[in-house]
């Protein structure tokens, strides 16, 4: 959502591997609670959707990208091969077979993987969803001129040729330029649908709970404006949605629960409010006048606090380790931050604590911490040595070791030591024009000169910020960022940030004199079938860009989500990142 | 006067011309590049190109713009291959964000916009000019003392203050559906439930625009008490009812009409702060996002034709009204 | 003299200002009667539009203090303006009294066509359709002399001349044939070429409706083709009262005296000055003790015993209905009269 997508940025994706829930509880990171779903769930009446935002970022399956957007309407709307078990806790991270009969074989070293569908799936015109639906939705992806946005593992992984700039020899099914090689990679036979790969992808099918793997009937693709209209083969279907305005769900009858073992759809209508005023919202959330309401938003600070120190509402809240990190990328390029002791140095200097203060604090915001890739992931994290472990380092700041760094400097690269402690010059640092980030950027300014360093600010409209930072010679000596993983697997973290010069990677490392031996490491790790060996080679990647420290004081973020008095059956949906929305229920 | 007004409206096709030309040149020069936008995480070099052709950047800012004007008059087809469609003419662009042609954007957003801002017009002109007759008309009494109060809360108020204060005293006495304010409401099929829909907003821009009327009528009644004229319309024997009804209002508020037309030519183009807090789906909100969060150019770019082409045309209906009510500036 | 139409009694209006009273007018009696003309001539702040008004009932009766009687005797019975209540008076303007102002631009509503003002005027007062009131208006207008008056009917004030501006005045005024018409400074706006037309025609109107007329004007020149009798103030006080042709014979006040030295005259073009007079008219908050006008006057000397600083004069009958408010004898005022200038 757009509301969203301005506060978020970046983030895309929420997800947190089974194991890693396992983790959380055993860390006793977990800090809410969800509602008891212990009463028995109720079908009928309408579930309402608050946010201020005027639309869903993105409707069409191929196009839909963030992670609470994909759990709703793949909850709602459109059926994947495979899903997320819609359950708390740790199962909810496993795949469940949903259009498809199992969750999918493998074969020829996780290069080939043959799905087969479920009989008596039907579209909501009554259609039966065929194995050519799936195959015309799959091929959407390719259309970069159409489909924007959405996830690209399809495009990267089937086994298409890609041509000189990188792009694929299939343009997608509008154009048709190169339909032949897309319908070798990808084939029907009878109800099974295979898939050919370029390369070894042992979680493929985690890449298929993206919508954009979904079923699309190809007489109903309008190209743009099938994202105001996707044709649903879920329990429900769009009565109406107006941008702006509201988006109405109602049954969809064509719909029947025997050929769906994932989906319980109790509402009626679901009905999802765009637009409403912050206060508007905070105050439906805090009065409990609309029982029957799911926070879509966050609430503002001083709402939230209030919201969950109130004893009233501690069955309509949840506040849990979300699945992003926030970090502030160092431009390692030359004539930037080109010089470890100096990056170094501005690690010792953060004044962490100030900053999670003024974000809401350590209950609400978040803690320090010490990898690219989120405690949540489990299998792929482990602490790392050395930065918030280092002996001498301080959450609120050290400058006595800074300033070691800063000495170290002068004689291992003079010209970055002379321009960052020279007060007229100093280093720079891209932040999003808000108020919080304003106000930030004066703690930060305050951490820096307590070290003898000089900051300066470039706040970049916070809609754009990301647009801006994407064509790196617009990118200064230090971004403010955000990530989270699409599965997982740091697959979807380390090669995004770290071994591809692609839009996400804020580092500029690729001169970088490690970087040749880090991009092998991790192109080998992408393809390792054997689980535990790759999740131990992320793990040492890991290790090596906090030692290189081209990112800097990532946050390990946390978030909270609010309902009214009436909503039932709502747990936290781990691999999503948000509610399990296909059990929600209006309580009687 | 066919001469002058031919003279007016070409004058005033320049100016919106030269408005549209204006967007599109600070477009170009933005520092950032809209075609990063829509990918986001999946921004390749390659998808950030093909992006910059769908959004027809992709060639030189006068083609752009030769495009735009030809799609004014014969529409505009875009996409390619089975994806392709058409706006049709007047096409203002297609919004890639929102998924429809501007156009259609607008014709949904306008009503809304226009039933906001003629409410609030007619009720803070009741309000503005009645208050300052009255305070004029009780100079230095209570009355006078109350409207200065008003007066002076109104104009240091700011919208998303008093919105704000309204709405929540209007939630706390349950006097609206927080979930359904602001849902448009066809004031042709119900007309009650289109003004309870606006009435909240209403008050809030009345209130802001009043204090202002308020101000300039009481002193423009004041001053026009005190016109030769009134005294003569006195010595006729007319009585101070119809003197004032008829010889100092006509002449007190001539000067309104201009200031009153632009102002409401103002709210045509979207009153921002009221929408976005009255969840009304107008221009207002309509621009704000576009400008804020979606960058989307063609939206930006019809919604400030639009807003500038009300205040051209206002102003040129403004000068033949004022003509009418004015004889002294009547051309000949 | 045929009985009087109105009677003014001892009319004082004064208007209190931050800085104190301001006596505007002050003990005015006089009186006039149809077709009669009744001049009342003084420097500006004199006095006469403020009594004028106050006959009218045009003061802002809580901004203005007013005492004294204006006795309009109406076949209906007699009507005092001052002290009748608001409605009443109301009802008496523009019927029985009308008036016409300086600036026949300003006075004239800038809005509305001649016609429209002038069928208001006579809707007030007669009934019939807003057509029967044109058709009065196009009657007045050719009464009162303006050209094509059907066809200019339909016009507005700025189209017209200053003169014909103030035809549409007067016709506006006289259109409820009215008893009483008071025309304040009627011809000062307008070139000299068409003051003495407009004054012909007041003239032509008061024959015409047999009218009480009170002229009111700061130019003794005009007093003279028009007035039977004449009222000259000073400083808020009638100082002499007369029929006109003794006044301008036989003035019986130094102001007087210095208000026609000051008039060019084409029978005493021997190459004497015109002779303005000295200084500037008291302050109406804080008269001067003693004669108003003795700081001005070249004649004060004469007066024994410093009176004319002490003692207010009294408007003293000093020939027969000659009255005039000075310490002054008539032999040293006589002797004035005939050596202006350089008298004394």
């Amino acid at each position: 959502m757009s509301g969203t997508k301005m506060a978020r940025g970046h983030f895309r994706r929420r997800l947190v591997a089974s194991t890693a829930a396992t983790a959380l509880i055993a860390a006793g990171v977990l800090v809410g609670t969800a509602s008891g779903a212990s009463a028995k769930p109720v079908s009928g009446g309408t579930l309402y959707f608050i946010t201020n935002a005027q639309q869903f970022d993105n409707v069409d399956p191929a196009r839909v990208y963030t992670g609470r957007d994909i759990a709703f309407f793949n909850s709602y709307l459109y059926r994947n091969l495979v899903s997320y078990k819609p359950v708390k806790g740790a199962a909810g991270s496993s795949l469940v077979a949903d259009l498809a009969t199992n969750t999918g074989v493998p074969s020829n070293s996780a290069k080939v993987w043959k799905f087969t569908l479920r009989p008596g799936v039907a579209w909501e015109d009554g259609k039966a969803v065929t194995c050519a639906d799936v195959k015309y939705g799959v091929s959407r992806p390719f259309a970069a001129d159409v489909i924007t946005n959405g996830p690209q593992y399809l495009v990267d992984a089937l086994a298409i040729p890609k041509l000189a700039d990188g792009s694929s020899a299939y343009k997608g099914p509008y154009k048709k330029t190169g339909q032949e090689l897309f319908d070798k990679a990808v084939t029907c036979t009878g109800t099974t649908v295979t898939f050919k790969l370029n390369r070894s992808f042992a979680d493929f099918n985690y890449a298929l709970t993206y919508p954009a793997g979904a079923p699309v009937p190809a007489a109903k693709d309008k190209g743009d404006k099938y994202d105001l209209r996707p044709f649903s083969d879920g329990p429900y279907k769009i009565a109406a949605y107006k941008i702006g305005d509201e988006m109405h769900l109602v049954r969809n009858t064509k719909w029947s629960q025997k050929s769906d073992t994932v989906r319980t759809p109790y509402p009626d209508d679901i009905v999802v409010r765009f637009g409403l005023d912050e206060n508007v919202r905070d105050q439906i959330m805090l009065d409990d006048s609309i029982p029957n309401t799911v926070n879509l938003d966050g609430l503002q600070p001083a709402n939230l606090r209030t919201f969950f120190a109130d004893p009233k509402r501690e069955s309509q809240r949840l506040n849990v380790i979300d699945p992003y990190i926030r970090y502030q990328a160092a431009n390692v390029s030359a004539g930037h931050l080109d010089c470890l002791d100096v990056r170094k140095a501005i690690f010792f200097a953060w004044n962490t604590q100030a900053l999670i203060d003024l974000a809401g604090g350590t209950v609400f915001y978040g803690v320090p911490g010490d990898s690219p890739v989120k405690s949540v992931l489990g299998l792929d994290y482990a602490p790392t040595k050395g930065n918030i472990h280092d002996p001498a380092y301080k959450i609120a700041g050290n400058p006595d070791e800074a300033k070691k760094y800063l000495a170290a400097a002068k004689t291992s690269c003079p010209a970055t030591y002379a321009r960052v402690t020279d007060p007229t010059k100093g280093f720079t640092e891209d932040l999003p024009k808000t108020a919080s980030q304003q106000k930030a950027s004066v703690l930060i300014q305050a951490a820096m000169k307590a070290a003898g360093m000089t900051v300066n600010f470039n706040f970049i409209p916070s809609g754009v910020y990301y647009a801006t930072l994407g064509d790196t010679t617009k990118q200064n000596d230090l971004s403010r960022a955000g990530w989270a993983a699409d599965w997982a697997n740091a697959s979807t973290v380390i090669p995004p940030l770290f071994s591809t010069p692609s839009s996400n990677n804020y580092t500029q490392n690729t001169n970088d004199p490690a970087f040749a031996a880090f991009k092998a490491k991790s192109d080998a790790a992408n393809a390792m079938t054997d689980r535990k060996a790759q999740a131990k080679a992320w793990q040492e990647l890991s290790q090596y860009a906090m030692d290189q420290y081209w990112i800097l004081n990532p946050i390990f973020g946390k978030g909270q989500e609010e309902w009214g008095s009436q909503v039932g059956g709502v747990y936290f949906w781990d691999p999503q990142g948000t509610f399990g929305f296909g059990q929600l229920y209006v309580k009687g | 006067m066919l001469k002058y007004l031919v003279r007016r409206l070409s004058a005033t096709l320049l100016v919106i011309t030269l408005v549209s030309m204006s967007v599109f040149i600070i477009f170009a020069y933005l520092p950032m590049d809209p075609a990063r936008l829509t990918c986001g995480k999946a921004c390749t070099p390659p998808i950030i190109e093909a992006n910059r052709h769908r959004l027809g950047l992709d060639v030189p800012v006068q083609i752009q713009y030769g495009r735009f004007v030809k799609g004014l008059f014969v529409g505009r087809e875009y996409g390619e291959g089975a994806a392709k469609f058409e706006c049709p003419a007047p096409a203002f662009g297609y919004s890639f964000n929102k998924h429809e042609c501007v156009a259609t954007l607008i014709a949904s957003a306008f009503p809304v916009t226009f039933s906001l801002a003629i409410g609030a017009f007619i009720l803070w002109l009741l309000l503005g000019v009645s208050l300052g007759v009255l305070a004029a008309k009780r100079q230095g009494k209570w009355q006078d003392k109350a409207s200065t109060v008003f007066v002076l809360v109104g104009i240091s108020l700011p919208t998303f203050i008093s919105g704000i204060l309204i709405l929540l005293l209007a939630l706390k006495f349950n006097l609206i559906n927080p979930i359904e304010m602001g849902r448009w409401v066809s004031p042709f099929t119900n007309p009650l439930g289109w003004a309870w829909n606006f009435i909240f907003p209403w008050i809030t821009l009345a209130l802001a625009f009043a204090a202002t009327y308020t101000r300039f009528t009481r002193s423009n009644v004041i001053e026009t008490s005190s016109e030769d004229y009134i005294r003569t319309a006195r010595a006729k024997g007319l009585s101070e009812k119809v003197i004032l009804r008829k010889h100092t209002l006509r002449a007190a508020l001539a000067p309104i009409v201009t200031i009153a037309g632009l102002d409401f030519a103002g709210l045509l183009g979207g009153a921002i702060i009221t929408e976005n807090i009255f969840n009304l789906p107008g221009l207002g909100r309509l621009s704000i996002r576009a400008v804020l969060i979606d960058y989307d150019l063609p939206v930006i770019l019809t919604t400030t034709l639009l807003a500038a082409t009300f205040v051209v045309v206002m102003n040129l209906i403004v000068d033949i009204l004022y003509a009418y009510i004015d004889p002294r500036v009547r051309v000949a | 003299m045929t009985s009087p139409f109105l009677e003014v009694k001892n009319l004082t209006v004064s208007f209190p200002t931050e800085d104190g009273l301001v006596r505007a007018s002050n003990d005015i009696s006089f009186t006039v009667a149809r077709g009669e003309t009744l001049a009342v001539v003084g420097e500006s702040g004199s006095g006469k539009s403020v009594t004028s008004l106050a006959v009218m009932g045009l003061h802002n009766r809580r901004s203005a203090q007013i005492s004294g009687e204006a006795i309009l005797h109406l076949e209906s019975g007699d009507v005092d303006t001052i002290s009748a209540p608001e409605d009443v008076v109301r009802k008496l303007r523009g019927k029985s009294m009308a008036m016409i102002f300086q600036d026949p631009m300003s006075a004239l509503h800038p809005y509305y066509t001649v016609g429209d003002q002038i069928s208001e005027a006579w809707g007030l007062y007669n009934e019939g359709s807003k057509k029967d009131g044109i058709k009065r208006a196009i009657e007045m207008l050719e009464l009162v002399g303006i050209p094509e008056a059907a066809k200019r009917v339909n016009e507005f004030p700025h189209q017209f001349s200053g003169g014909m501006r103030q035809r549409v005045m007067i016709g506006m005024a006289l259109v409820n044939n009215p008893s009483l018409l008071i025309a304040d400074e009627p011809t000062t706006a307008l070139d000299v070429t068409v003051q003495s037309q407009i004054l012909q025609l007041l003239r032509d109107m008061q024959k015409e409706f047999n009218m009480a007329v009170i002229l009111i004007t700061h130019d003794l020149g005009v007093v003279a083709e028009v007035a039977d009798r004449v009222c000259v103030m000073y400083a808020g006080k009638i100082v002499e009262q007369a029929q006109i042709d003794d006044i301008y014979y036989v003035p019986d006040h130094p102001y007087t005296i210095g208000l026609l030295n000051s008039i060019p005259r084409v029978d005493q073009l021997d190459g004497r000055r015109l002779l303005a007079i000295p200084g500037q008219p008291p302050s109406l908050i804080s008269l001067p003790t003693g004669c108003a006008f003795r700081a001005r006057c070249s004649l004060s000397h004469l007066v024994p015993n410093n009176l004319c600083a002490t003692k207010v004069p009294d408007l003293d009958e000093k020939l027969t209905g000659h009255f005039s408010r000075c310490h002054l004898t008539e032999a040293q005022l006589s002797k004035a009269r005939t050596a202006p200038g350089d008298a004394l």
